[in-house]
């Protein structure tokens, strides 16, 4: 058996609402494309973190396994992500989102 | 006791820090670098968590590949810090009255008795907890549809990815 | 985690650091004077006896250099950059075990600093780790140059991480463990060369394209590009590129021997003295292909990673994986 952690897990959740927050700040009040990205990323750490730890808790794989999935999703989204970003910045030579407002009235 | 808890607080002061660094600082690259150092942080919270396969699989792939690939875009658009940092007027105040109400939220869920009771007792685990061997036994039994479905979804990311980037010939 | 376990931990880092930091010269030195014999010339001779001093002259030189730092460079990440690649070939440096256990003061020791049950998985994102020191070190220094070389060879060792893990997982699959010290032990009647042949020329092909060793260096070549990312590099700056990119051959070299060839194992010497050899002779082998190939023409080399050596490594995978199922 390994031992039981020693640090309550739910320090572990906590840190992760805190991650989670500032990554909300981060997409809400940045306007650089690319940041906004790295703050989708910090969000999905976030929620990373609170997978294991619950799997932790409940001495469960699952956790671990949704944690796997997001990984590959993540990496897949910014992949995709990231080449749209390309192309609209060599449409429009601006990486603001401010600035990409065509659909707007 | 005393090791993991400095470990613990070495590793959540990094993380925090470090994201605050992301969300505040002007040049994008030194915006990615604070991400990597989180990444690496929360790498280390994994590793304290018994999660040592994850842990290894956050910075081969997280921090090894995805943010290389963010510092490549970066380097290849050349962007500069955009100015002001931050959005104008009330959409900044609305953004940062919304994330607290999140994160009260969250504390709140987090914190609630029921949840409390069954976090405060930290249970023992069997031995192999968070190794490849448990994580193979699951992922091929149980989860075999969203294995086999991620990695189509990971073909047409490479797909999409490619179509996307490519420049018009002629 | 008793003061007996941080005091022997301690030890071993010490032993693997010194190690680490006081061949890495002698290597150079061995480079120069192999390289001088393959091309018919001598290699370096004044400085102590068969130029054994050679590299402490030159290290004493690069000591004395003027430290430049680009105008409008970033001075933080320019200063980071060449420590990224040292450090991160130091920490894969510390699971590779150079023997097995030993006796000493009633205590066994293993003779690897840390004793990581992912090992491989640990190695490789570590290494993975390494292109930060290069990508960095290229765009921090605010120069056309250095910039396409940071791009061009951090492009090359990302895209030959993957055959070089996908070969290394074909050795998991017949061992069934990624602990180093655990595959090193299983060797003691057949090195798992022997069965896994293609798998080694794969991990070695690829591991000395991650390195941006010859014939893979066009990155960094003093004849192409100018010098690639470490062009505006001087001094103890551009020393410890160097340092890191020796580092990183005898970790490469240190993890095809303990996965293909046998780790320590060996028939009359200690443990650590056939380690040694093996390393000797890896990267007597580096220096062979430095002196014996022209070197590839960077969409060669990128068609070659992609092209050939993926699948190739994809089809070992395979074949690996069915012979494993049915017997």
């Amino acid at each position: 058996m390994t031992p039981a952690p020693t640090v309550p897990l739910v320090c572990y959740q906590v840190l992760a609402a805190i991650l989670f927050t500032i990554g909300v700040v981060g997409v809400l009040v940045r306007r650089s494309a690319l940041i906004i990205f790295m703050s989708i990323e910090l969000m999905l750490n976030a929620v990373n973190l609170s997978f294991v730890a619950f799997s932790r808790q409940h001495a469960s794989m699952d956790g671990h396994i949704f944690v796997f999935f997001v990984m590959a999703v993540a990496a897949a989204e910014v992949a995709v992500g990231l080449a749209i970003l390309v192309a609209i910045f060599r449409n429009r030579d601006t990486a603001n989102v401010d600035d990409v407002r065509l659909l707007r009235g | 006791m005393l090791i993991p808890a400095f470990l613990f607080a070495m590793f959540a002061g990094i993380a925090i820090g470090c994201s605050l660094g992301v969300i505040f600082h002007r040049n994008p690259v030194h915006c990615a670098l604070l991400l990597v150092g989180v990444l690496l942080s929360v790498s280390g919270l994994f590793i304290l968590l018994n999660a040592s396969f994850l842990a290894a699989l956050q910075v081969l792939v997280y921090a090894g590949a995805i943010m290389v690939l963010f510092l490549f875009v970066l380097m290849l658009l050349n962007l500069k810090g955009e100015n002001p940092l931050l959005t104008r007027g009330a959409a900044k105040g609305f953004g940062i009255l919304f994330a607290i109400v999140v994160f009260v939220e969250l504390l709140w869920t987090v914190l609630s008795p029921q949840m409390e009771g069954g976090m405060a007792a930290s249970p023992t685990v069997p031995t192999g907890f968070g190794s490849p061997a448990a994580i193979g036994r699951v992922l091929y039994t149980v989860w075999l549809y969203p294995f086999e479905i991620t990695s189509i979804l990971l073909l047409i990311a490479v797909i999409g990815a490619v179509v996307l980037a490519k420049r018009k010939f002629g | 985690m008793d003061t007996a376990f941080l005091i022997e931990s301690a030890i071993k880092v010490h032993i693997v650091l010194g190690f680490v930091l006081l061949v890495v010269p002698y290597i150079v030195w061995m480079e120069r004077k192999v390289l001088g014999h393959m091309q018919d010339r001598i290699g370096p001779e004044r400085v102590g006896p068969f130029g054994l001093l050679q590299t402490i002259a030159d290290g004493i030189k690069l000591f004395m250099k003027e430290d430049l730092v680009p105008a409008q460079a970033d001075k933080v990440v320019f200063i980071i950059a060449p420590g990224i690649t040292v450090v991160t070939a130091l920490i894969a440096a510390t699971v590779i075990p150079w023997g097995d256990t030993v006796e000493l003061f009633g205590r066994t020791v293993a003779l690897h600093v840390a004793d990581v049950n992912v090992a491989l998985l640990f190695v490789l994102a570590t290494t993975s780790m390494g292109v930060y020191g290069i990508v960095l070190g290229g765009w921090a220094s605010n120069s056309k140059y250095s910039l396409l070389g940071g791009l061009r060879s951090s492009a090359q060792m990302i895209s030959y991480e993957l055959a070089q893990g996908i070969s290394l997982v074909s050795v998991v699959l017949l061992a069934g463990t990624l602990s180093l010290a655990e595959i090193g032990r299983q060797q003691a009647h057949l090195w798992y060369v022997v069965p896994q042949f293609f798998g080694f020329l794969i991990y070695v092909i690829s591991g000395v394209a991650e390195t941006n060793r010859a014939p893979f260096d066009l990155p960094e070549a003093e004849t192409e590009l100018v010098a690639g990312f470490h062009t505006e590099y001087s001094s103890m700056k551009w020393a410890f590129y160097f340092l890191g990119e020796y580092a990183n051959m005898m970790v490469v070299a240190g993890v095809a021997i303990t996965v293909f060839l046998g780790g320590w194992q060996g028939p009359v010497l200690p443990p650590v003295v056939w380690f040694l050899v093996k390393l000797t002779a890896f990267l007597f082998f580096f220096i062979w292909l430095r002196a014996t190939f022209p070197r590839l023409r960077y969409d060669q080399l990128m068609a070659f990673g992609w092209k050939v050596l993926l699948p190739a490594a994809i089809l070992n995978l395979v074949v690996t994986a069915v012979v494993v199922a049915l017997w």
